[in-house]
């Protein structure tokens, strides 16, 4: 080791506290990084893989009806691979040890072999085998977890208004899906909604459907356009009552799990960069602090013929040591947080396995990102130092010209002490480096406002989503659209207090190239149970003509209110129209369009139909409605709010828990680090100064008074600044993560303000404390006769 | 007799007959700032220094000896005059060529001594000799100034004479030609001065090493075989020993 560098050491030692700040800074920037690339790489790959293995196909379609002889036309399509062709039901069940009737998917599995696509995985068990004494249904893990369901257990499924038991033979996966959510939803609900695997001639005999199918998976062969095979199945399928083909990109699981990559993209780099940005601010402050208190060594080893070259690199190795240690913190706590936050994933997406995978390449770019932060951070000061002629920095640096403070200028001066004017006209002095100060004070400040509006926003969406505009206590659908008097029925269920009817039909919205695939809502004008709510929280009362929709699906196709949108409805009798938009409605999960109950059953020209209602179920008589609804065959699901709400609560919630408070810990960490940082330098700059001070006969606590003062004044200054920077860096990320399935709206509360200023006040405190302390051990006679 | 105002001595110092100088300076000048603010402080200084000699610039405080010392050790470049070293003209050298004359045929010896606080004594003494192409080990130049034993302190723990002969170790541990001193004992009392120049002194005699020191200490002309007075940025009086008195016969 050569001479400089036990000098770097030995110095380093000096600066041990403060160059850990700024490598924790610096390493919470990384690990951020690191955890969120590194999940999106998992994700991915793991997906990638998933799909590659199990086959996921590339093209779906849903129909009528069609006979398996249609099956060979459709492979026929140019651009197409492979097709399975298969039946796909949804039922009401029964499932031991819950009071309301669940919805099941139930999906064919081929006669014989495995299916040529979206191939399920066996996690558990085996498939279910035709012709057993008992039949045998494969369940999704997601719905057997939550029901606690193992191979060989029971369960009954209404088939076609016919109620049959069945015994679990296994419990699978399928890439079709990764994420599991009734139609049209996006949020999941495993406890009323569970997909299934049955043999086809069971579940084709059971809906007379033998010999024909209903949906269709397709992949596509290398190099062919989604686009045309897509144009090619509808034309098939349209004689069989199509309901439109479309692609991954709409596939409901595949796009969820696409959405939350676009999450961790947003995260990934807005958050960390502003915490390396801090770091190299804060390397620059040491370091041109350790610069000028050097500057005689850097004379001297200039006149003793070292070159600026090897002068220069000897202080870049300061903040060197400060990335390295950065790195080595940040990868740890990047890898160790990435592992704890992978098992997160398995609330809402179920792969095989998905294992924490190390992004190599970020690994590497982290390195070369925090090296350039702190190489920026130091360069101009090291250039400062080594551009000084050895002659000149050999004098003492040239005493600071000082003049009253503005305020004391304006005539103040005698509402303050001598030594708070000491302090303002210390800030005064160096205008640069007391902004930089109560920037990085003020960041301290912003960053701990993003994690807590995570929080808030959370906790919005629950109460806007579930008290707001969903007021009903249960959701009842039919098994088919049914004439408007089912209603009646509904409202003579035991303890319906109050039922709303609505309609539902699955269209597609086309808007020039964009097309989107959801569910339109016909409702009452001005229902009280399931509401249409604009931004401001007030309803929207539903017009006779023209349609409302969620204003991120305005947003995607491109349209304003007043502007009319290409409407394909995809059920009964298939028609396209066109019809004005006319409001936009306030939502967070998914995407919804509503017209009023009339207009939409005037669109669809097959009379006054409803899909199910909304209902307010009084208290005392709940066992009883359930029991009701379940000896009930045209009711085919019902969807308790409470339930949806409390499983929002462990999956969506809790996963933003749990980034808000690693986000929150990270932010902590930095405004401390700031914060004692600019104390140090703040005191190291003025040793001298505050020893003559007290040589003069000022007492410790006035002289402290000097150094406090200066810390509160830029505190004070920095933090509404801060709170407005907080407000924005929320704002842009909360934009990053706002996708067609999960949005937060900003939410900044009181409380969340009022905690990124108790941190930094809490944190200045401390470290003004802590300067009070050196200050006591500063040795009055060295400190004046040395020149630092 | 030649007017010492006007020039040099046209002999060279008395030990030393006619043989090539180490530094041949003519009409140099520094001029500092621009225009109105410009500040001269060399106004055309003519010498010729040769090997084995000892000179003490004397001079009042803005004199110009500092100004001059930093031209010869290559940490400043004039406005304009000759100034040459051992026949290469040091005035054209850039950044690179000053740091590696610096290197190899400097040590500077600073009134405020300038060791580093974190490195022990022979630790600064070695942080030099690791970048010089022929150095003394360490431990050598400490013993040639008289601090063999203590050679694990830390400057902290040294006095102001030991500081300053610990300096004077590292100046010349890498043997240069030359040996610049600003003041070497500026921060000391009389006992410890005399202990510094008699360093100095056996390093001149011991390995020939031209040596330049300043002072405002008169007494000190005693033992220069050459003394070079400065006021106002030029040479005013140019006068030679025909004896060197020895450091410890010193007295001020």
């Amino acid at each position: 080791m050569s001479h400089l560098d036990r000098k770097l050491l030995r110095d380093l030692r000096g600066l041990k506290s403060q160059a850990l700040a700024v490598a924790l800074v610096m390493a919470c920037g990384l690990a951020m990084m690191i955890t969120t690339r590194s999940l999106m790489l998992s994700l991915e790959s793991t997906r990638d893989a998933y799909y590659e293995q199990h086959r996921f196909a590339e093209v779906f379609a849903r129909l009528k009806r069609a006979p398996l002889a249609v099956r060979d036309q459709l492979a026929a399509i140019p651009g197409v691979a492979a097709v399975q062709t298969g039946i796909s039901m949804q039922v009401t069940l029964d499932v031991p040890g819950l009071a309301e009737p669940a919805v099941g998917l139930l999906n064919s599995l081929p006669e014989r072999g495995e299916p040529v696509l979206n191939r399920p995985y066996v996690r558990t068990g085996r498939l279910p085998e035709g012709r057993t004494a008992v039949s045998e249904l494969a369940v999704s893990e997601a719905f057997a977890d939550v029901h606690g369901l193992k191979p060989g257990a029971t369960l009954a499924a209404i088939l076609n208004g016919t109620k049959q038991t069945f015994r679990l033979s296994g419990i699978v996966l399928s890439p079709e899906f990764v994420f599991e959510a009734p139609p049209g939803s996006a949020l999941p609900d495993n406890r009323t909604y569970g997909v299934f695997w049955m043999p086809y001639r069971e579940l084709a005999t059971a809906f007379q459907l033998y010999g024909a199918f209903n949906s269709v998976s397709i992949s596509l062969a290398p190099g062919a356009s989604e686009g045309e095979v897509v144009a090619a199945v509808n034309r098939v399928l349209a004689p069989y009552g199509g309901r439109g083909a479309y692609g991954r990109e709409n596939h409901p699981s595949n796009r969820r799990v696409d959405d939350e990559i676009r999450v961790l993209q947003g995260l990934s780099v807005a958050f960390p960069l502003v915490f390396l940005s801090v770091a190299a601010f804060m390397t620059n402050a040491v370091m041109s602090r350790q610069i000028a208190l050097q500057r005689e060594q850097i004379a001297m080893l200039k006149a003793c013929g070292f070159s600026n070259r090897q002068v220069g690199f000897h202080y870049f190795k300061f903040s060197l040591v400060i990335v390295v240690a950065g790195v080595v913190f940040g990868i740890a706590a990047g890898v160790f947080l990435g592992r704890q936050l992978v098992d997160m994933y398995h609330l809402f997406f179920r792969f095989p396995e998905l294992g924490f995978i190390l992004d190599t390449r970020v690994l590497v770019a982290a390195v070369i990102v925090s090296s350039l932060a702190a190489f920026v951070g130091v360069a101009g000061a090291v250039r400062r130092a080594v551009r000084l002629p050895p002659a000149e920095a050999m004098r003492p640096e040239a005493p600071a010209s000082f003049r009253p403070a503005l305020v004391e200028r304006l005539g103040g001066a005698r509402w303050f002490s001598p030594s708070f004017r000491m302090a303002l006209r210390n800030i005064e002095r160096r205008p640069i480096r007391s902004g930089l100060t109560c920037l990085a004070l003020a960041l301290a400040t912003g960053i701990l406002i993003v994690p807590n509006s995570f929080r808030d926003g959370v906790a919005y969406v629950i109460d806007f989503q579930w008290d707001i505009v969903q007021r009903q206590t249960v959701t009842l659908t039919l098994v088919e659209p049914g004439p408007a008097r089912a209603l009646s029925d509904f409202k003579h269920l035991p303890g319906v207090v109050h039922a709303e009817p609505f309609r539902y039909v699955p269209v597609e919205f086309r808007s020039g190239p964009v097309l989107r695939r959801l569910a339109v809502q016909g409702l009452p004008e001005r229902g009280t149970l399931s509401r249409v709510i604009d931004a401001s929280t007030v309803q929207i009362p539903l017009p006779a003509r023209g349609i409302v929709m969620s204003a991120k699906l305005a947003e995607i196709l491109q349209i304003r209110p007043g502007d009319e949108v290409a409407v394909r409805v995809l059920e009964g009798r298939e028609r396209e129209v066109r019809v004005p938009v006319a409001a936009l409605a306030e939502d967070f999960a998914g995407m919804a369009a509503y017209m009023e109950l009339g207009a939409l059953n005037r669109l669809l020209l097959d009379g006054d139909r409803i899909s199910g209602a909304h209902v307010v179920v009084a208290k005392g008589r709940w066992p009883e409605f359930l029991d009701a609804v379940k000896n009930t065959p045209r009711i085919a699901g019902c969807v308790i709010k409470d339930a949806i709400r409390e499983g929002f609560r462990k999956t969506t919630a809790e996963s933003i828990g749990l980034l808000q408070k690693m986000y929150a810990m990270f932010a902590t960490i930095v405004a401390f680090g700031i914060i004692y940082n600019s104390a140090r330098i703040s005191l190291s700059e003025r040793a001298r100064e505050l020893a003559t001070l007290r040589v003069l006969g000022f007492s410790r606590r006035e002289v402290g008074a000097v150094l406090i003062g200066e810390l509160v004044v830029l505190t004070v200054a920095a933090l509404p600044l801060g709170l407005v920077l907080g407000s924005g860096f929320a704002k842009g990320i909360l934009a990053g993560v706002n996708t067609e399935t999960v949005r937060l709206p900003l939410v900044l509360t009181p409380a969340n303000y009022a905690f990124a200023i108790l941190v930094v006040a809490t944190a200045s405190a401390l470290s003004a404390l802590f300067a009070s302390r050196k200050l006591a051990e500063i040795n009055l006679v060295s400190a004046l006769k040395a020149l630092d | 007799m030649p007017d010492p105002l006007a020039s040099p001595p046209a002999q060279p110092g008395p030990a030393v007959p006619a043989r090539p100088p180490v530094f041949h300076v003519r009409g140099l000048a520094r001029r500092y700032g621009e225009g109105e603010a410009a500040v001269t402080a060399l106004a055309g200084v003519d010498l010729d220094l040769y090997a084995g000699e000892l000179i003490v610039l004397l001079g009042a405080s803005g004199s110009g000896k500092s100004t001059l010392l930093n031209q010869l050790g290559g940490l400043d470049s004039p406005s304009e005059g000759v100034l040459e070293y051992r026949g290469a003209n040091l005035a054209a050298f850039d950044e690179a060529e000053l740091t590696v004359f610096r290197r190899d045929a400097v040590g500077f010896v600073f009134q405020a001594y300038n060791l580093i606080p974190s490195l022990t004594a022979r630790e600064n003494v070695a942080l030099i000799t690791e970048i010089c192409r022929a150095p003394m080990v360490p431990e050598e130049a400490l013993a040639l100034v008289g601090l063999a034993d203590r050679m694990n302190h830390f400057p902290a723990q040294l006095s102001g004479g030991e500081q300053q002969r610990v300096a004077i170790a590292r100046a010349i541990a890498k043997r240069p030609e030359v040996l610049l001193c600003d003041e070497p004992t500026g921060a000391l009392d009389v006992r410890t001065g005399i202990t510094v120049l008699e360093a100095i002194e056996r390093i001149n005699r011991e390995l020939g090493t031209l040596a330049v020191i300043i002072t405002h200490n008169a007494v000190m002309a005693d033992m220069a075989d050459r003394i070079f007075t400065l006021s106002d940025g030029r040479i005013v009086n140019v006068r030679a020993n025909a004896r060197r008195a020895a450091a410890r016969e010193l007295k001020w």
